[in-house]
Parts: C-alpha cells; structure tokens; sequence
C-alpha cells in the first residue's frame, strides 16, 4: 500500500518575538475583550497596489487561515492567504512611531514608504 | 443693532480667546500660517520631549508624490525655525519647510497596525500617497 505522504506543515505566517509581545499586549487591553485574536488581511490601497490591514478578529472564518504562535492567535483573512503566505509579521518600536512590519518574501516592489506594496 | 454690534464683538472675542488658548506661539503666528498640535500630538509629545529636545518636522524632496514628511526629535534650533508651543511641548519647524504646511494640523495617530505622528488637513498638499508621509503641492 503507499503510504500517505505526510508534509511538515509549514506555518503560513511567522511572528517575532517582539511581535508576540505586542500582539499580547495588545489582546490584554480592555478593548479586546471578547474576540479571539488579530485578523491580518491585505486591501486595495495605496500607490503600489496593496497594503496590509489589522484588525480585532471574533472568529475564524471558514477559509481563513489560523496561526498560533506562543499562546497568541493570528487569523489570515482568505483572501490574504496567497499573498501572505511565508511572511514574517515583525513590529518595530522607537520613539516616534511604531507598526506592524510584514516581510514578505512575495512582493515585488514597494513604495517609499513601505506601506503598500505589489506582488 | 446694538446688540448685533454686541453679539459679533463677543464672539469675535471668543474666538480670539480660543485660538490664543489653542495657540501659543513664540512669534505670535495666525492659524492660517501656522500648524495646530492635536490633542494626542500633545499627550505624546509630553511622554517624548524634555525641556531641550522637541520634535522637528521637515519637508523633504522625496516619496512618490514629490514630498514628503519627516518627523525627528532634536535639540538644536537654528534662526530660521519657527516654534510652536503647546502645553509646554515644542514642535520646531524651519521657514523653508513652514510654507509647504501652513494651516495643518499635526496629530499622533493611533491604530492597530501601527501609530505614529502624522500631518493631517493639509490645505497646501494636493494629492498624497495613501500612508499619509508623502504628498504633492497644489498648483494654482
């Protein structure tokens, strides 16, 4: 008989450490309460075409993807999935601002800003 | 007709009062050439800055509309830089750059996916990139 063929499965999107602080800070917050963790999808906008969005998640959709890492939950909207797949979701803080970084081994070009972004 | 007189003297009073509370600057600039320091600008700016160092806001040739925002924090002012006070915080920015935002509002936006400061109603800017750093002047 052969034998299914059993592939590691590889996490669609991997957080830093950093980022899993803050995602947790963030879900420790009065205003998340009752939601399950942080929606990542990807939206039409900006000059070069895409840019990613968050947002509070309630449930996981059904094709969307789910991603827990260190006790925190990402849901990968299914529309983001192919975009997304592979990415490294950083955050990076300093004085005078700080986001959300995505590096994704998928895109082809951003803007200046890196905000937006093509594939 | 007295007390239109009356009515339009105090409430060209109030307004006075308001903008001069909103607006505290050194060389006494009017709202229409100068920038307003929103609410969370000034909460944020009070955590940052200490009795030397402000923040400075240039504009720089640069972004895909032509120009762009650059916020930093410094301790140095030079002559041509015009000081906005609020509430005890600094927002220094040099003449050059001055034209390009009069009438702005600088505000410290808060979001899931990231916060930072941002120039907001920017009456000089035409179109700009969608992250907001990065804009085109209006030709008249």
């Amino acid at each position: 008989a052969v034998k299914k063929r059993v592939l590691p499965s590889r996490a669609a999107l991997v957080l830093t450490q950093s980022a899993v602080q803050k995602v947790r800070e963030i879900m420790a917050k009065e205003d998340a309460k009752g939601f399950i963790g942080l929606k990542v999808g990807v939206r039409q906008r900006g000059c070069n075409g895409l840019s990613y969005t968050l947002d509070y998640a309630k449930e996981k959709g059904k094709l969307d993807e789910e991603v827990k890492q260190d006790g925190v939950t990402i849901i990968i909207d299914r529309k983001a999935q192919l975009t997304l797949l592979g990415t490294e979701m950083d955050f990076v803080e300093d004085k005078l601002s700080s986001e959300f970084v995505f590096n994704n081994p998928n895109i082809k070009g951003t803007c200046g800003c890196g905000e937006s972004f093509s594939i | 007709m007295f007390t239109k007189c009356f009515m339009s003297s105090m409430l060209n009073n109030s307004r006075y009062l308001l903008r001069s509370r909103i607006y505290s600057t050194k060389n006494a600039i009017t709202p229409n050439e100068g920038v307003l320091l929103s609410e969370t600008c000034v909460k944020r700016l009070k955590e940052l800055c200490t009795d030397k160092i402000f923040l400075r806001l240039c504009v720089e040739s640069g972004g895909c509309s032509g120009f762009q925002y650059k916020f930093h924090l410094d301790d140095q002012l030079s002559n041509e830089d015009k000081i906005f006070e609020r509430e005890g915080v600094k927002l220094v920015i040099d003449e050059t750059s001055l034209d390009y935002i009069k009438g702005s509002t600088i505000d410290y936006h808060t979001e899931l996916i990231r916060s930072a400061f941002r120039v907001v109603q920017n009456p000089n800017a035409d179109i700009g990139c969608s992250c907001g750093a990065s804009f085109s002047i209006k030709i008249d």
